[in-house]
């Protein structure tokens, strides 16, 4: 059994499918390594959302058999060997085809939620 | 750690050191950076494993990892694992052992080139032809590459250590040729040599050459002595090789048939004739020449073509066997069907127990896909694993079939265990892992992960998954109850067959066949006075009570028939006279056999050469020919009265009772039995005794034949045995039937009640809480002992309806296997479901018993 991660208390647990889109959406500005989308996804969300490491590489590795991402190997500027993936062409369009999903779930959701509260 | 494994090892270790340097920067020490970004990173080796998941050339890897899951799973269980193995092993094991005798005997090619082209042409339905019919169809039929005919041939070897009776054919120089194999060593016989006077020469069997001359590979061109006569070894066929594939199957040697001027004969129907069908000609093609043939034979000589047949000679030597054999196939399909329900059952309620581990694995991120890879991994292991111990008892199945089979069924000895059957297995085993395994898979990863995590584990109540269980134990008990039904009629038809009086008293008789082909006692008139000094000296040694001699004994032998024509009626038409068997019987024959005389008397030493001419006949010639009339005193003659000369008429002096003559179970039929002194010439050079004795047969047989061969040490003695192993080989394979079918049932109720009881012990373990209530609010423990019975004999009920229906529509189909029993005996069709209800409510009885027993208290608190 993996140990329990140390708890956060404004950490929101992903939603699931979200990871793919959040991926996706952080490769769009450039290639990226692991670890890089890891503090993209961490630090856009102002610490709130973490992508776990046991979630962030299996989907990573999905990703790249699905031909939406493409990775290569680059020697990092402390000669470093590191493994850096890029956005394809398919990928954009995936990335597309989630947003608007998401942006429908917002909106439904929104819709729901704000006529509870009115 | 393959490439790839260390690829992903890199990029984790290189995200580790980027988080240990980001930590460094904003000012950790390097231990704090270390510990905290390992701590963050969780643990490494699960992500690495959830990761190499997603890598879809691993699913060989991971299917190797689920089986190590799956066996380790397994020896937490053996108890079930033990069970769930043998009972597929059993259902595998015996499909590849009925497979072993399908492949063997119906599938595999006879041993010829093109087997397929060869076919055999047949006089009366089966039956021999004349020597004339077969001049006539080879000289006009198109349709055949080559004919050849054969006729059986029994010499007697002398002049070597051992004299010996030898099954032998004579051929046409055509014959071993259409067949296509060549012989070992040496060559055929040529056309001229299939000419009287030129036709001393002998091809061995591979059999023959090794045991008479020791495999001496300086064999061709020695003589040997054939019944007194010189032949010269010219051939030997390789090992494997058997002409004819049916009727003469153990024959050891080849002569020529040197027909000679017989081929003008149409009478003395004794070849079988093999033709080669031509490359462009179809079978229908041939069939429709040869009727036109016939056809116009039967126009010039009436009586002699009348339904001549084509028939492939693969039809012709399995055609008897394949109803058994598809039946028995049948039968083990549905064990093997009723074994993979019970693995169902066993692991459907394994993955109830299980379900809140597949919860676990879910949560962590195992997909449906993945879940149910897992199961099959499982169930394909378990399949395997009862495949692999299938074969080994197939193995042995085998062995056993070939040891215990009746002697009648062909190419037997040939079979064993080859890679076709073990590729059927392994197929089998497969199909048999997906069969049982998907449905627990599929139950098992559908269901709702956050349910079964929130039960924790508490004994889930899936209504679909009980629904799964019944129709699985409906289902069992259908199948066995076809089996069971497919059982009872065959016991009820050997019964049957049993029941049978032969006619004769078969026990304390022994047996024998004497010939004197290799003796100085050949010629018909010094082989009379042999046979009556061999009666005298059998006679007196101790413990024979009677003793007599025939041609051929009912039941083993031959049928030998021969047209008769009665005194004072009109004379039939040519080939519409009646026919009856015949047999040549030397005095104290019928008394030997106790076939008792029911009018006038016996064949007696007074019926000699000399006197006159007189026949017994048996009751149903006598009522079928004389109805109304005192047969005594009438006569027949075995000579046409149409042709010139004067017949010889026979005189009815005995009137026996109507005994078995050849086929145990056919209905009676003319039969007469004929001095054999005033028909010596009708005797082949041996002759068959039998001794009634006082004791066992069997233990008087050294006596006998020392007696015989004081008079003459050439004389050969060959088929020992008693004639209730006589009548058992004529039953045996009825016998053998029976019991393979008993077997297969047998195992298959013991299967369905273990299913049942497994299914209602769940069901009552499952409402143990609802039990408890009830019991608490007062019911009575009848009424649970009610509840739960009913429960299993409602889904026995169904299953018993949903098996007579089966029963009804498959037992006709093994009709041709029953005798004396109609496939939809009412006693079989009653009796068998009875007997699989009374199982089945004792398999329900003891998990009702114990549900009733619960103590409300425990069983409340337990959940």
């Amino acid at each position: 059994m993996p140990r329990k991660p140390p708890v956060h208390p404004n950490r929101i647990e992903l939603l699931q499918g979200t990871l793919d889109l959040l991926i996706l959406q952080t490769l769009q500005w450039g290639p990226r390594h692991g670890y890089g989308i890891s503090q993209a996804i961490r630090t856009g969300s102002s610490e709130i959302l973490r992508a776990d490491t046991g979630s962030l590489y299996p989907a990573l590795h999905r990703l790249e058999r699905a031909k939406w991402i493409a990775a290569e190997w680059k020697t990092s500027e402390n000669q470093q060997r590191v493994k850096v993936y890029r956005l394809t062409a398919a990928g954009k369009k995936q990335l597309l085809a989630e947003r608007s999903r998401w942006e429908q779930l917002v909106q439904a959701m929104g819709g729901i939620l704000g006529h509870e509260q009115a | 750690m393959s490439k790839r494994d260390r690829r992903l090892r890199e990029e984790i270790e290189s995200h580790l050191r980027m988080a240990i340097r980001d930590r460094m920067e904003r000012g950790e020490s390097a231990a704090e950076a270390e510990a905290n970004s390992r701590r963050e990173f969780g643990n490494q080796g699960l992500v690495e494993e959830v990761t190499r998941d997603m890598w879809s050339w691993t699913w060989l890897e991971q299917l190797w990892s689920d089986v190590r899951y799956g066996l380790r799973g397994m020896r937490r269980n053996p108890g079930f694992t033990a069970v769930a193995i043998l009972a597929l092993a059993l259902g595998i094991g015996a499909n590849s052992a009925i497979f072993t005798a399908v492949n063997g005997i119906l599938l595999r090619p006879l041993g010829y080139h093109d087997p397929e082209r060869l076919v055999v042409l047949l006089n009366h339905g089966t039956g021999p032809v004349a020597p004339a019919n077969f001049a006539d169809w080879k000289a006009q039929s198109r349709s055949f590459d080559n004919m050849g005919a054969a006729e059986l041939f029994g010499p007697d070897l002398t002049g070597s250590d051992r004299p010996e009776k030898l099954s032998g054919l004579r051929v046409t120089a055509d014959v071993l040729p259409l067949l296509g194999v060549p012989p070992a060593m040496g060559r055929f016989f040529t056309p001229e040599e299939d000419q009287p006077g030129r036709q001393f020469e002998v091809i061995l069997s591979y059999g023959l050459w090794q045991r008479q001359f020791g495999g001496d590979e300086n064999v061709l061109g020695r003589h040997i002595q054939l019944d007194n006569k010189t032949y010269t070894v010219i051939g030997v066929m390789p090992a494997g090789f058997q002409f004819a594939p049916f009727w003469a199957t153990h024959t050891e040697l080849w002569t020529p048939l040197a027909l000679g001027p017989r081929v003008a004969k149409r009478g003395g129907n004794s070849l079988r004739v093999f033709a080669r069908l031509r490359s462009d000609v179809t079978l229908e093609r041939a069939r429709e020449e040869f009727a036109a043939i016939t056809a116009r034979m039967e126009r010039q000589y009436p009586g002699t073509n009348r339904d001549q047949r084509v028939v492939p000679l693969k039809e012709k030597v399995v055609g008897q066997i394949r109803p058994a054999l598809l039946t028995l196939l049948c039968a083990v399909g549905f064990v093997l069907l009723i074994a993979c329900a019970n693995v169902a059952h066993m692991l459907l309620a394994r993955s109830s127990a299980r379900a809140h581990e597949v919860s676990v694995r879910a949560a962590l991120g195992a997909g449906r896909a993945r879940l149910i890879r897992q199961f099959l991994a499982e169930s394909l292991t378990l399949a395997m694993l009862g495949g692999a111990l299938g074969l080994l008892l197939a193995y042995w199945g085998v062995r056993a079939m070939v040891r215990f089979a009746p002697s009648g069924i062909p190419r037997l000895e040939t079979l064993s265990l080859d890679w076709r059957v073990a590729g059927l297995t392994l197929a089998v085993s497969f199909l048999t892992g997906i069969l049982f395994g998907l449905a627990p898979a599929l139950q098992a990863s559908g269901q709702s992960s956050a349910e079964s995590l929130k039960e924790g584990g508490r004994s889930n109540t899936g209504g679909a998954r009980q629904r799964v269980r019944g129709l699985l134990v409906i289902s069992e008990f259908a199948l066995s109850l076809i089996l069971l039904i497919g059982a009872g009629l065959m016991l009820r038809s050997f019964l049957a067959l049993q029941a049978i009086d032969p006619g004769f008293q078969q026990d304390h008789l022994l047996t024998m066949i004497l010939s004197v082909g290799g003796t100085q006692n050949a010629a018909p008139e010094r082989a009379q006075q042999f046979y009556q000094s061999a009666l005298e000296h059998v006679r007196a040694v101790p413990g024979v009570l009677s003793a007599g001699m025939t041609n051929h004994l009912p039941v083993a032998g031959d049928l030998w028939g021969l047209p008769f024509w009665v005194d004072g009626r009109p004379l039939p038409h040519p080939g519409e006279e009646p026919d009856g068997a015949f047999r040549l019987a030397l005095p104290g024959y019928l008394e030997t056999m106790k076939i008792p005389v029911v009018r006038g008397r016996s064949i007696e030493a007074r019926d000699t050469a000399t006197a006159p001419g007189v026949v017994v006949i048996n009751e149903y010639m006598a009522q079928r020919y004389w109805p109304g009339e005192d047969a005594l005193g009438k006569r027949i003659t075995l000579d046409n009265p149409s042709s010139s000369r004067v017949p010889t008429w026979l005189t009815v002096v005995g009137i026996v009772k109507n005994a078995v003559r050849y086929d145990w179970a056919a209905p009676p039929a003319e039969e007469f039995f004929l001095p054999y002194l005033q028909h010596t010439d009708a005797m082949g050079h041996y002759i068959t005794l039998v001794a009634r004795t006082k004791g066992d047969p069997a233990s008087l047989a050294p006596a006998i034949e020392s007696g015989i061969w004081q008079i003459d040490r050439n004389v050969t003695i060959s088929e020992v045995q008693t004639m209730s192993a006589v009548v058992e080989g004529a039953n045996a394979e009825a016998r053998f039937n029976m019991a393979l079918l008993a077997v297969f049932a047998t195992v298959a109720t013991l299967l369905s009640a273990v299913g049942i009881f497994g299914v209602m012990s769940y069901a009552a373990t499952r409402r143990r809480r609802e039990i408890g209530i009830r019991l608490a609010l007062g019911a009575r423990p009848t009424e649970i002992l009610q509840l739960i019975t009913g429960e299993g004999m409602l889904l026995a009920l169904c299953g018993t309806a949903a098996g007579i229906a089966g029963a009804l529509a498959l037992t006709r189909l093994m009709a041709k296997l029953l005798y004396g029993v109609s496939p939809v005996d009412p006693l079989t069709f009653i009796a068998v479901p009875l007997l699989l209800t009374t199982v089945a409510l004792a398999a329900c009885l003891v998990p009702a018993f114990r549900a009733a027993r619960t103590s409300p208290v425990t069983a409340l608190r337990q959940e």
